[in-house]
């Protein structure tokens, strides 16, 4: 038995038991290892995907959930809202050992995604992720950096990193 | 404070653990063997295929006409391969995108001499004979050892100069092979960025040039001092971050090999419990094998999914006759006793001392501290890939030492050490727990159970938090007297903790003798204070409960910096004196003590800042406060002002300012970003870190129950960057001591209680 989905934009499907977590399926079965193993409770999204829209942790997710849905990694992430993202989070130089950083970026976009008009304070609100090395300053400047690129109140070209 | 007779008696008399660990390796060297080993290294020349060519031990360059610089370190987030390329780019004047950074061979030439030199028995600040030449010996022996390494804040101390001696003589080379090819005086040739101009307008580039210029003898130049230049002193963007940013970053994890089988791994849940026997009660899809370990069960599949519903089914009896029954309470119920127990207990050290303790005169003021075991917690938890064969052996996974995986390795697959190869690829963080290599061992262990085909062993999260080597607990009593103005006329410090270098060295070189000397890690950051204390005993208790031990980002000074300025903190209350204008005083005491003198300057700026930025009142009627802490680490000065808030009972950190002086910044935004990263480490550690043992059980098992700082609780963080022109000084581990003192210190100011347990609990209000 199989489970048909969209994956970052494509029809696909999966093998691994239906019970099982989505995490290691997207890994080992499609080889989309941007999505990050780190604790298996749901509790770092290191594993974060976006699932119809929606920040979800892929460790607690059984792969059966996914049916009939659409799942972007971060080797699928595209659009306007990512562009700005990935763009903020480089001007900000944000990742340092960087393994948790994909998870900050995926949920970043979807929170943002959203609601580009929000305040940086209610994006943080819905960003539980952690990061080991507590590159969280440069994380808030970035998604500072993207809001801003997105209501168009700064170009994102203007000013250095840091 | 000086080099004086008393200093120089002190150190022959002791004799300390690194020389144990170097001898007891089997190194006994004649220094006509040292010299010519030392010279085949410095020959050493970067292997170059067709088309490239070699321009010594650093760089080459490439058959495309980027230049490789080889870094003989791992990047574990501290940026080491961006600096190297940030300045190979520097001395060879090309834009960043013309360098790539690869890792060194596992040659002696890439030794790190600086990790182990950094434990050394000497005040940093005595510049003697004594010291000079046991660090010329130190230094020589352990190059022909060879070992690399990567922590300690060591990389950028440890292959700056010789990457911009490297890239400075590989220019000098294409210069003179230009000047030859055109006929024309070196001086007259402008560089154009890659490529030598002719005042005529002819031009050759570095890849026309190099066959020429390869060929050439290297002068003998020195870079100059470090100074502002293109990249140097202003720093620029890391080549990692868009890859980790899109995630094409690949780690230790990431690793897939053709054929590749997965290992779920469970550990004996006691420490010291020993696996009797485990069994698959039924044919599992997917599943591949059991492999029985000496303390640990692996379940072989095709799927890590599979290898995980693999373990949960398969039936595992563990021996515990071996197992420990070790609890929290028996670890500090055993320092206690060690400390009460006083001149009698051994092993005791007195590791640093001056004047006469028992002579002082004045009111003692006196305190004990205490601090308890914590989890290293890398966000990509402990993992390997091997593949074994009879003959040979690879093995691909984040460490912190190639040559001492190739060792250990070579030994569990049971080939010679040269028929071990290893890939290192992007580390998902180190903080000291990848020096400690049984993951690999282990690995190594499963995969030859499939020889032929390679096995990744990934450890859960509960695993990686049970099998970590942890930042050893300690309890401190630390005592002073005190003259009429307040200030210390004697000042005694006792810690009772495990030695993290003793056992390091017997897990990792199990032939050498350790332990009977004094582990300095043990008392880092509170020997060789900088403050004026002329009257002074810094004594070492080793109590050791069997618990595993290991270097934790920042090791010791992240329990004695701590405990040292809380106390300090204490004295100056005691005083009614200002911490900043008391720990002024303290170092006026010092005189021209240069680590006073160094000192000094980042208090002045904290005190600017301090003035500058009041501490704003609580919001809401919360309690607020501000602390401060003084620490030097790793041959770097930081000062830390935490603000927090107490809001309903819960410690809030709002804000933190670190002044910083590493001698000169190579990376400012960089500097930056790591005095961060230290900083949030050592809030988690001071907020929430503990790890406790009930009956030979490790209690944590995840992040519920070992949390880390959130992205919601992280404070603001602004860090100063003081360039002194000092020696370089390390980076990685310098944001971590002051944090926990300077929000202790911020709660005493906020509400009159001193708490002098990590974490840091309010209790009821």
């Amino acid at each position: 038995m199989s489970v048909e989905f969209i994956l970052n934009g494509r029809r696909a499907s999966l093998q691994a038991p239906p019970d099982s977590p989505l995490l290691w399926a997207l890994r080992d079965e499609k080889d989309l290892v941007g999505v990050k193993f780190g604790c298996g409770a749901g509790l770092c999204g290191a594993c974060t995907v976006i699932i119809d829209g929606q920040q979800v942790r892929s460790c607690v997710t059984p792969v059966i959930d996914v049916a009939g849905k659409s799942v972007t990694t971060i080797e699928g992430l595209n659009g306007e809202v990512a562009k700005a993202v990935t763009e903020a989070w480089i001007r900000a130089q944000a990742p340092q050992c960087g393994y948790c950083q994909p998870g900050f970026v995926l949920a970043a976009t979807s929170v943002i995604a959203t609601d580009p008009k929000q305040t940086s304070e209610q994006v943080f609100s819905q960003i539980t992720n952690l990061c080991r090395c507590g590159t969280y300053d440069a994380i808030r400047l970035a998604v500072g950096y993207a809001l801003s690129s997105l209501q168009g109140a700064e170009s994102p070209e203007k000013g250095a990193a840091r | 404070m000086s080099e004086g007779g008393s200093t120089l008696g002190r150190i022959a008399r002791r004799s300390f653990l690194i020389g144990a660990g170097v001898v007891g390796g089997g190194v006994l060297v004649g220094a006509g063997v040292v010299a010519w080993r030392l010279g085949a290294i410095d020959g050493y020349k970067l292997p170059a295929s067709d088309g490239e060519t070699s321009f010594g031990a650093w760089l080459k360059l490439g058959r495309d006409g980027r230049v490789e610089v080889a870094v003989p370190h791992q990047d574990m987030g501290q940026g080491i391969y961006a600096l190297a390329v940030m300045l190979a780019a520097e001395g060879l004047r090309l834009p960043l995108e013309a360098v790539r950074a690869t890792p060194a061979p596992i040659e002696a030439r890439y030794a790190n001499p600086v990790m182990l030199l950094d434990g050394l028995p000497f005040d940093e600040a005595a510049h003697g004979p004594l010291k000079q030449t046991a660090v010329w010996t130190f230094d020589k022996i352990l190059r022909v050892l060879g070992m690399q390494g990567t922590g300690g804040s060591t990389s950028t101390r440890n292959i700056s100069e010789q990457i911009r001696t490297a890239a400075i003589c590989m220019h000098d080379m294409l210069a003179r092979a230009a000047s030859a090819r055109f006929k024309v005086p070196a001086d007259q040739l402008k560089n154009v960025g890659g490529a030598f101009l002719t005042p005529d307008g002819r031009t050759a580039t570095y890849s026309e040039l190099a066959p020429d210029a390869g060929k050439l003898k290297p002068n003998d130049i020195k870079p100059p001092p470090l100074a502002r230049g293109a990249y140097v002193g202003r720093g620029a963007p890391r080549f990692d971050v868009p890859l980790k940013t899109y995630g094409e970053a690949k780690y230790g994890i990431d690793t897939r090999q053709p054929g590749q089988l997965y290992a779920a791994i469970r550990h004996s849940p006691r420490l010291g419990g020993r696996l009797d026997r485990a069994v698959i009660p039924a044919k599992i899809a997917g599943v591949r094998g059991i492999v029985e370990g000496k303390d640990y069960v692996a379940m072989v599949a095709e799927t890590f999914a599979a290898a995980l519903a693999g373990l949960e089914k398969a039936e595992i009896v563990w021996d515990d006759s071996m197992a420990s029954s070790v609890s929290t309470k028996d670890v500090f119920a055993a320092y206690r006793a060690a400390l009460d127990k006083g001149v009698d207990f051994k092993p005791r050290w007195i590791v640093d001392s001056a004047g006469d303790v028992v002579r002082a005169s004045g009111k003692e003021i006196a305190a004990t501290y205490d601090a308890p075991f914590l989890a290293h917690a890398t966000m990509e938890p402990m993992n390997a890939t091997a593949f074994v064969t009879e003959t040979e052996a690879k093995v691909w996974a984040g460490h912190q030492s190639a040559s001492l995986v190739q060792l250990m390795a070579a030994k569990a697959a049971n080939v010679p050490s040269d028929r071990v190869e290893v890939f290192t690829p992007f580390l998902g963080g180190g903080f000291g727990r990848r020096a400690d290599l049984d993951y690999i061992v282990k690995a190594v262990e499963i995969a030859g159970k499939f020889k032929g085909t390679p096995v990744q062993t990934i450890w859960s999260r509960a695993e990686d938090i049970r099998d970590d080597v942890y930042r050893p607990a300690a309890m401190a009593d630390i005592s002073a007297k005190v003259d009429g103005d307040g200030l210390p006329s004697s000042f005694v410090y006792r810690i009772a903790v495990p030695s993290v270098t003793q056992q390091f060295v017997a897990r990792a070189l199990p032939s050498a003798k350790g332990g009977m000397m004094a582990d300095r890690t043990t008392v880092d950051g509170a020997l060789f204070p900088f403050y004026g204390l002329p009257t002074r005993s810094i004594e070492n208790f080793t109590v050791d409960l069997g618990i595993p031990v290991g270097f934790w980002r920042s090791v010791g000074f992240s329990l004695n910096c701590h405990f040292v300025e809380c106390f300090i903190d204490e004295l100056a209350a005691a005083a009614s004196t200002h911490p900043l204008d008391y720990r002024a005083k303290l170092l006026a005491r010092a005189g021209s003590y240069e680590p006073a003198i160094r000192a000094a300057r980042v208090l002045e700026q904290m005190a600017a800042f301090d003035k500058a930025n009041p501490l704003p009142p609580g919001k809401d009627g919360a309690m607020a406060g501000r602390g401060y802490a003084l620490t030097a680490s790793f041959h770097s000065f930081v000062g830390e002002i935490a603000d927090v808030e107490i809001v309903k009972g819960d410690l809030k950190v709002r804000r933190v300012h670190a002044v910083v002086d590493c001698g000169f910044a190579i990376d400012p935004p960089n500097v930056v970003a790591q005095v961060r990263s230290g900083i949030n480490y050592g809030l988690t550690a001071a907020l929430y870190g503990r790890v406790d043992f009930d009956n030979g059980k490790v209690v944590p098992t995840n992040f519920d129950t070992y949390p880390l700082l959130s992205l919601e609780d992280a404070p603001n963080i602004s860090v100063e960057i003081v360039n002194t022109g000092a020696a370089l000084g390390g980076v990685g581990e310098i944001g971590t001591p002051a944090i926990a003192p300077a929000v202790a210190n911020a709660v005493f100011a906020a509400t009159g209680k001193r708490l002098r347990s990590l974490p840091l609990t309010l209790g009821p209000t």
